[in-house]
């Protein structure tokens, strides 16, 4: 008998080995899963074309930024269902004037200006990304909670009350954290955006929570 | 393990199937990427433009346009490059009457008075080929049974358009006539006695080298703007030329003037006396050019003609003072007419306000006489002529109606002898003064039955008995001659770029006519069965001319080509060059007058009143379109609003500040105005612009809050023009005082906190360098 084992062990081991390569392969694919993509993912952001600062531009103007608002770049985000990043155009829009300060922010700003006279686009890393299996519309977030109240009390993500409606980019804050105060947009610095933040958020306003209301 | 064959094809299975699997619960590549487009996707257009060629007709100059249509509908309105009166350029007023397409006030279709007449309350009926009462149908049976004392009141008309109106009237026994506030019969009648052209004329600005302007405001509204503003862009700035000199006479500091390089103000009414002793200076100092003949020019008499208006007699009583002629009156006359004289090419023009006083047909005989004694007449720099026009029949002035007219009309309707009244584009009641009271006239002529064909009610179609709306035109056919053309044949033409919106039922007034002429049995008359037709008539006849600016092998090819271009024109057809009249000087010394106004005497609160036509409302026809109201003036920057500009020393004196809302009172009436303080009014004067004061129609045109809006016209009185008849709308004097009442002013001049500007990068405007030392 070869290697002294009777060929009930050797069956027993070999169904044992299949198992073990079979959860270990599982296992492995789910630890891929949850660690590669940003929504789910270590934290880190991405590297990105333009050093863009949020800090300046959408930032409070009592701490150096201007104060913009959030849909006034994004400006599909209460239109449908993407946010959408602004056209370099809409960047030009003021940066044919503010050509910087400083000669890092003069060269970061000069890649943009010089892609609209190229007519180039600009291709930025994602940040915030759901599955594909996940359907999101912005717009009906943003209206939920922009709208009147009418007496009703909304809940937000973190159990904070309020029976007022908020502004788009308090809305937006909701899920995003504080973004005007991130001079790199990281992942996770909101809500981790996973299928229970959903849900409890869902639960705690009231909204219908069947699978097929977010999953396609 | 051993590594058998089996474990091995084992072992390469699970490999695969698991790089299979990682990558498929891995990431794709590009799914992170996030393009941001370089164009906001609101400026993407989809679908194709087509650019069609046809006339403007928001103010009488009717200029080429072309209108860019996407999917049938009419987008952008701009110049048509090849058309010789604007050259691809256009007023503010073209791209602005984008507007009337798309007006939410159009009347959709007929309607029927159902109320007391004026109080707005009508009834839709159908067109025709409907039980009970139908718009055509009522319109025919009164034109059967008052054809014969109808009249009909139409904007100036020029082209084919004139010709139908013309001989429809004529062919029911009616008659029609042409009105306008701001009627152009004194220019045409001193064009007519100084030069004996029937036709107005057109000035050479870009080859000028010294304008002397007296009144007109010809880079705003007077005539041909657009056409003279690009002359005038070359008079200054034009390549291979030294900058021209401008001197502008008026009593206002309109737009032209405030681009003049010296405005001369003058007591209204005025400029012939200053023209007369430039004459006599120019005579006198023997720099008259070798052209002009002073003995025949003065019937013999030489400078003793002009004797009684040399500098001396002149210079104090046409207002010019020692402050603003910078020494002595009487020198600065003599320098302006050396400078005139001696700058050939030289040109002298008058319009506007130096017409319209009692005495304004000798002020423009006066000035544009000057033009022979420095031999400008058909000459380049100088006043060209127009020829005659390649049409038989048609009109090619437009006919106006007199101030004389209009009293005989409004008599004939409160005698009972005009029984029906059709009016097409005219508002009357709006632009006539309240002297003729043609609002009460209206109001009480029971036995009248009024027509309109206005596409907009205003001051007067409010009153109509039964309202056909006609199309706006850039829905319709049309054609024009242009006026003043540009020294040659042209013949414009207007064609429909779009279609009415599908809930407007408008009919083109011509083909209404052209109905009714084939309906009362009038086919010899008006034998076209639409008025394209007879368009299509009019372009088969250039074709068989021959000549021109279209070359086709058929007349479709023809009449494709030209409505392709927007219309017909021959350089090679320019106009005459008259000779001199003898005693031309001497018979219009003989004629001098000074100018009558009728109102309270000088006194510390009382003003010559000088009206002025508004930039973009012109005498109040575009007050319903929007863009029109929101363009500022040029001068003050004021939208919206009726003002009173009035001198600021005059107006501290008074204890007025801008914004104040004064009465401003006629011996006819009275209107209120805000306060506009300004340094470019001379003290004893007041301007303020017609346009405004509709009470009737559109909410854009009336019944603002907030706002003053007052019609100027109200309080003229009924001056005449001696010789023409014509309203002298120059010709009244006002007392102003405060109501108590003040609002803010909107206009857009102070309104922006001045900033520092070349702070940083992109500002690099003005680049400064420390001095060094």
């Amino acid at each position: 008998m070869p290697f002294g084992l009777t060929g009930k062990v050797l069956a027993i081991s070999a169904v044992g080995f299949g198992v073990t390569v079979i959860v270990g392969f599982v296992v492995v694919v789910l630890l891929i899963s949850w660690f590669s993509n940003p929504p789910f993912g270590l934290g880190n952001a991405p590297p990105q074309p333009v050093a863009f600062p949020h800090t300046i531009h959408a930032g409070a103007p009592s701490e150096g930024g201007m104060g913009i608002q959030c849909e006034f770049c994004h400006r599909n985000v209460t239109k449908g269902a993407a946010a959408t990043v602004p056209a370099v155009e809409q960047c030009v829009f003021c940066h044919k004037i503010a050509l910087g300060r400083t000669e890092f922010e003069k060269a970061e700003i000069l890649k943009v200006t010089q892609a609209f006279a190229e007519g180039m686009p600009i291709d930025w890393e994602r940040v915030h990304r759901v599955p594909d299996h996940v359907r999101f519309v912005h717009e009906a977030h943003i209206r939920f909670f922009t709208e009147p109240a009418n007496g009703q009390t909304r809940t937000l993500i973190n159990g904070e009350k309020t029976d007022q409606p908020l502004s788009v980019s308090q809305t937006c804050s909701v899920c995003h954290g504080e973004v005007a105060s991130m001079t790199v947009v990281k992942p996770k610095q909101g809500q981790s955006l996973k299928m229970g933040t959903c849900l409890d958020c869902h639960r705690q306003n009231n909204a219908p929570t069947d699978c097929t209301v977010c999953h396609k | 393990m051993k590594l058998t064959r089996r474990n091995f094809l084992a072992w390469a299975g699970l490999s695969a199937v698991g790089a299979v699997a990682c990558e498929g619960f891995g990431i794709r590549e590009g799914e992170f990427s996030l393009q941001s487009p370089n164009m906001l996707p609101e400026d993407l257009v989809r679908g194709q433009d087509n650019w069609y060629a046809t006339l403007c007709r928001t103010c009488p100059c009717a200029e080429g346009i072309v209108v860019r249509v996407m999917d049938g509908r009419a987008k952008k309105v701009q110049g048509n490059p090849i058309y010789p009166v604007n050259h691809g350029k256009q007023s503010a007023r073209c791209e602005a009457g984008l507007q009337a397409v798309y007006h939410p006030d159009r009347i959709a279709g007929p309607m029927r008075r159902s109320g007391a007449r004026g109080s707005g309350h009508f009834t839709p009926v159908p067109w025709k080929d409907a039980p009970g009462t139908t718009g055509l149908g009522t319109l025919r049976q009164q034109l059967q049974d008052n054809g014969g004392d109808m009249l009909m009141v139409t904007e100036p008309l020029r082209g084919h358009l004139a010709l139908v109106a013309d001989r429809f009237a004529s062919a029911v026994g009616g008659q029609r006539l042409g009105f306008e506030t701001l009627d152009n019969n004194t220019y045409l009648a001193a064009v007519s006695n100084v030069f004996g052209q029937e036709k107005m004329p057109d000035f050479d600005l870009a080859n000028t080298n010294f304008l002397l302007n007296f009144g007109a405001d010809f880079l705003s509204t007077w005539l041909s703007p657009t056409r003279w503003g690009q002359a005038y862009g070359e008079f200054r700035q034009g390549k291979g030329r030294q900058r021209g000199t401008f001197y502008h006479v008026d009593s206002r500091f309109s737009m032209t003037g405030a681009n003049a390089d010296r405005w001369v103000p003058i007591t209204p009414g005025w400029e012939g006396h200053l023209a007369l002793s430039l004459a006599y200076v120019i005579m006198s100092e023997g720099l008259a050019h070798s052209s002009a003949d002073i003995g025949t020019l003065t019937g013999g008499q030489g400078p003793s003609a002009l004797e009684r208006f040399r500098p001396g007699a002149v210079a104090q009583r046409i207002g010019l003072t020692e402050e603003f002629a910078g020494g002595s009156p009487e020198e600065f006359i003599r320098v302006l007419a050396r400078n005139f004289a001696n700058s050939r090419p030289s040109l002298a023009i008058g319009g506007g306000s130096a017409g319209a006083t009692s005495n304004g047909l000798f002020n423009l005989e006066a000035i544009y006489a000057l033009n022979y004694l420095v031999g400008s007449v058909g000459e380049t720099g100088g006043i060209k002529f127009n020829p005659s026009i390649p049409f038989e029949d048609v009109p090619s002035t437009a006919q106006v109606a007199t101030l004389d007219d209009w009293a005989r009309a409004a008599e004939d309707i409160k005698s009972g002898k005009t029984r029906l009244l059709l009016l097409h584009n005219a508002d009357p009641v709006l632009g006539l003064p309240d002297s003729l009271d043609m609002r009460r006239t209206l109001e009480d002529a029971d036995n009248l039955f009024i027509v309109s064909f206005s596409p907009f009610l205003d001051e007067t179609s409010i009153m109509a008995d039964l309202i056909l709306p006609d199309r706006v035109y850039l829905e319709d056919w049309g054609n024009d001659v242009p006026e003043p053309g540009p020294g040659y044949q042209v013949v414009g033409y207007q064609q429909p770029v779009v279609n009415p919106l599908h809930d407007l039922d408008p009919l083109s007034f011509p083909d209404v006519l052209l109905t009714m002429a084939q309906e009362l049995g009038k086919e010899s008359e008006l034998p076209w069965p639409t008025f394209q037709s007879l368009l299509r008539e009019g372009s088969d006849s250039l074709f068989e001319l021959n000549r021109g600016s279209i070359q086709a092998a058929t007349a479709g090819e023809f009449w494709n080509e030209l409505l392709r271009r927007g219309g017909w024109w021959d350089d090679g057809i320019t106009g005459p060059t008259p000779a001199a009249p003898d005693g031309l000087f001497a018979s219009i010394a003989a004629k001098s007058s000074e100018p009558n106004f009728i109102g309270p005497d000088p006194a510390s609160d009382t003003f010559y009143l000088v009206p002025f036509s508004h930039n973009t409302l012109l005498d109040g026809r575009n007050g319903h379109l929007p863009w029109m109201q929101a363009t500022p003036d040029p001068v003050t920057s004021i939208t919206w609003q009726t003002w009173v500009e009035i001198n600021d020393h005059k107006a501290r004196e008074l204890g007025l500040r801008e914004g104040d809302s004064v009465r401003i009172t006629s011996y006819a009436d009275s209107i209120r105005a805000l306060v506009y303080p300004t340094p470019a009014v001379p003290p004893g004067i007041v301007a303020i612009p017609l346009g405004q004061g509709r009470r009737n129609g559109s909410s854009y045109a009336s019944d603002r809050a907030g706002t003053e809006s007052s019609n100027v016209v109200d309080i003229l009185e009924p001056m005449k023009v001696a010789d023409t008849g014509s309203l002298a709308w120059a010709g009244t004097r006002v007392r102003i005082s405060s109501t108590g009442a003040s609002m803010r002013v909107s206009k857009m001049e102070g309104m922006v906190t001045p900033v520092e500007i070349g702070t940083t990068e992109g500002e690099r405007i003005i680049q400064t360098v420390p001095a060094e030392g």
